[in-house]
């Protein structure tokens, strides 16, 4: 029981699920008090030590199933079939066949009821990141090594199938066959897991999709169809938003004055007056300090919600502890200092003419995570609140949410923002819905209402 | 008296009138028998909190709960001085102060006699327990329950792993403090943000849903159990497509309940759409969730 549990978890390793030595070893202790034949009781153990939050369990169900119902009720089968022995005698000629190289051994393995290092390759394909060339940019790395597993597996049971013609004199048709199907299955499995990569269930995603409509006439239309005279109005409006939210915010500061009186501090001040206490020092209450990091897609429509985000997320400073920006197209640049150096609005002018990005490339989100995960992942930590604000149309790119998800494990929470109405997201190029699943919020904000909506969530 | 078995879990949740699937009762059973702590998860609504009550209630201990939010710090989660208090004593026992050090003669010796007695102001005795250390020192074995974990800052997090692998915390003062008894640990969670690795370590895991259909009537029905069964079953579905609209909030089974309760007060013996739609605040607390449902109506009432 305890190998075979050993050998569950370092096949769930494989597919990237963090199990320690000591979660292993609760829930050997715990498999004692069950009863372990009770296969619902047996897979809560597991589930409960091994998935520790809902996002990880569709990848533990995946797993399970494929180590305790494909893997197990092949090999028993296989134990018991007359066949067995001609069995045996195709997976050594495949081993003996695909012994230097490391994908067929996989299979092999797989064929044999081991897993792992099918999953291991099958999780390296997952995560592989395309390779940033300048010249020529594709989506192709990813594909090409799924395509090298899938010929792969055509080409073996061609063996099969080859092996099995020059054998037919020894056994008869009829399990020559069955012996065929049950291979030409497993490698269908095996298929299977390379095809369906389980999206982690995302329950806590906040959707927000309704919004109150507060202004009528310029609250409704979308930032990318604004007129002169109304992304005036817009402005008027922010303003007026910004003061409101300052207010608020500057009431929470001055009653983190008034708390309860803090005596270790008042005591130690109070050493200045012969031990009278003269001052006497509250405790503070801690403001809603976050930082913010906000990466802006800056290719067209997206542009234009991005630019007033950008203006009340920077008129409102003082709210946050930091406030980190980056634009992106393919590349990603940071854009903080601009808005340190100049006044809002001046800011944004000057972004689009000096920022160090290359504006005429097609929109790739994938490559432009890549480049925030090599340069500036160690802006993101656990009070870190990341936006992103862009359309994730990625041009058919290869979107690499993996790098997301990566994200999202290091900051506080991720809320993307995307200017389109929902109706719109998944359809063309858009990867909203890869990118959803590893987000903490998602919201359309494509006009006033939305964004005056989304502000004041934030804030207060 | 501790829990047995999954069954015996199952029964007595029952007999204090928390329905438990077979799922809940397994990891219940085995946190009390391996002293680990249990990290609930689960939307808002669906009985995280109740379960520890309801483990508290039928183990009969005392419950002790620490409401998480964000800037909870230790001073309020574990111990803090009494600074007053120290005070008073210091200004009270002054003469015996100087009784300490009248037979010194120099400043060095002095300060030794006085650090002799440091403890006297040091001790426990001046220590304010909080939540997690009351629930630590207990003579008698308590369920602690860390609610809306997520809701805490990070440090937080980081502090409480003390706790929760060796049931000890570090006071410099004074030192280590062991538990004298196990704390029945739970940690609630919304996923208002993922718990670190660390943390999750150290707890068995457990998901709760919206409870099945049969489970919610049963629910009700327990609580309720003057309601008309044909009406139950009925607002039972009804709660239960609402979940499925689009809503910023999803109704939860207290407020199948409260819903529930309005209908035996106001006398209600069939849901008609006007019905429906005139007690709808009480399960829908948005305005605009409000109109999604107005506007579904009759998909929802359909029988």
């Amino acid at each position: 029981m305890v190998k075979l549990t050993l050998r569950f978890v370092s096949c769930c390793r494989a597919a990237d699920l963090r199990i320690s030595t000591a979660e292993v070893l609760d829930c050997v202790s715990q498999l004692d008090l069950i009863n372990p034949l009770d296969e619902e009781e047996f897979k809560l153990v597991l589930k409960s030590n091994f998935a520790k939050s809902r996002r990880e369990q569709s990848r533990f169900e995946q797993m399970y199933h494929l180590f305790f119902h494909e893997m197990q009720r092949d090999l028993s089968r296989v134990t018991h079939d007359p066949e067995s022995e001609q069995i045996r005698a195709v997976l050594d000629m495949l081993r003996e066949e695909e012994s230097d190289d490391r994908l067929g051994k996989a299979l092999t393995d797989f064929l044999e009821g081991d897993p792992m290092g099918l999953v291991e390759e099958v999780h390296r394909i997952q995560t592989q990141e395309e390779q940033a060339s300048r010249a020529l940019r594709s989506n192709m790395s990813q594909l090409a090594s799924r395509l090298q597993v899938m010929l792969k597996i055509n080409r073996m049971k061609n063996k099969i199938l080859s092996f099995q013609g020059g054998n037919h004199a020894v056994i008869d048709k009829d399990s020559s066959r069955k012996i065929n199907d049950s291979l030409n299955e497993k490698l269908d499995n095996a298929l299977a897991l390379l095809n369906d990569e389980p999206r982690p269930d995302n329950y806590g995603l906040k959707e927000v999709k309704n919004y109150d409509k507060k202004y009528k006439q310029v609250g409704e239309v979308p930032f990318s169809s604004l007129s002169q005279e109304e992304i005036e109005e817009v402005r008027d409006v922010i303003w007026k938003l910004v003061k409101k939210l300052e207010e608020i915010a500057t009431l929470r500061f001055s009653i983190s004055n008034r708390g309860v009186i803090d005596i270790k501090k008042t005591l130690r001040r109070s050493g200045k007056y012969l031990g009278i206490p003269m001052e006497i020092i509250f405790k503070d209450r801690p403001l809603r300090k976050g930082k913010i990091v906000a990466l802006c897609d800056v290719s067209g429509s997206v542009w234009s919600t991005a630019r007033f985000m950008l203006n009340i997320l920077y008129s409102l400073q003082e709210c946050f502890s930091k406030i980190k920006s980056y634009i992106f197209v393919s590349d990603m640049a940071e854009v903080t200092d601009f808005f340190k150096n100049h006044d809002v609005n001046e800011a944004i002018e000057k972004i689009m003419n000096e920022a160090p990005l290359n504006y005429y490339v097609p929109t790739d989100y994938g490559m432009a995570f890549q480049h925030f995960k090599r340069k500036h992942m160690s802006e993101l930590d656990k009070k870190t609140t990341l936006l992103i604000i862009g359309d994730a149309r990625s041009n058919h790119m290869n979107p690499q949410d993996l790098i997301l998800r990566d994200m999202r494990d290091r900051c506080k929470r991720v809320i993307w923002l995307n200017p389109e109405q929902e109706k719109f997201w998944g359809t063309g190029d858009s990867e909203m819905r890869a990118y959803k699943a590893h987000c903490h919020e998602v919201r359309p904000c494509g006009n006033l209402n939305q964004l005056i909506e989304f502000i004041e969530d934030l804030i207060i | 008296m501790d829990f047995q078995s999954v069954q015996d879990v199952m029964e007595r949740l029952e007999g204090v009138k928390y329905i438990s699937s077979r799922e809940i009762s397994t990891v219940v059973f085995l946190a009390q028998a391996t002293k680990k702590p249990i990290l609930v998860e689960g939307p808002a609504g669906v009985g995280k909190t109740e379960l520890a009550k309801s483990v508290a209630k039928c183990l009969g201990r005392e419950m002790i709960r620490l409401q998480c939010y964000e800037g909870l710090d230790e001073s309020k989660a574990l111990y803090e001085w009494e600074y007053a208090k120290q005070l008073l004593y210091t200004q009270m026992v002054k003469e015996k102060i100087h009784d300490v050090v009248a037979q010194t003669a120099t400043l060095k010796e002095a300060v030794d006699q006085i650090a002799e007695h440091e403890d006297a102001f040091f001790s426990e005795r001046f220590i304010q327990t909080r939540p997690l250390l009351t629930a630590i020192r207990s003579e008698k074995p308590v369920v602690l329950l860390i609610d809306e974990v997520d809701k805490s800052d990070p440090e937080f997090e980081a502090f409480l792993l003390e706790l929760l692998s060796d049931f000890q915390v570090t006071i410099p003062e004074i030192g280590t403090l062991k538990a004298k008894t196990h704390p029945f640990v739970f940690l609630t969670s919304n996923n208002y943000r993922d718990m670190s690795d660390a943390l999750k370590r150290r707890c068995i895991h457990l998901y709760i849903d919206y409870p099945a259909m049969e489970t919610e009537v049963h629910i009700v029905k327990m609580k309720l159990p003057g309601m008309d069964e044909k009406l139950l079953r009925k607002m039972v579905r009804m709660v239960a497509r609402i979940r499925d609209l689009d809503l910023k909030k999803r109704p939860c089974i207290s407020e199948t309940l409260d819903w529930a309760n309005s209908l035996v007060i106001l006398q209600i013996e069939d849901l008609s759409p006007e019905i429906v739609s005139e007690t709808l605040n009480t399960i829908c607390k948005h305005k605009s969730d409000y109109e999604v449902v107005r506007k579904n109506i009759l998909k929802v009432v359909k029988d």
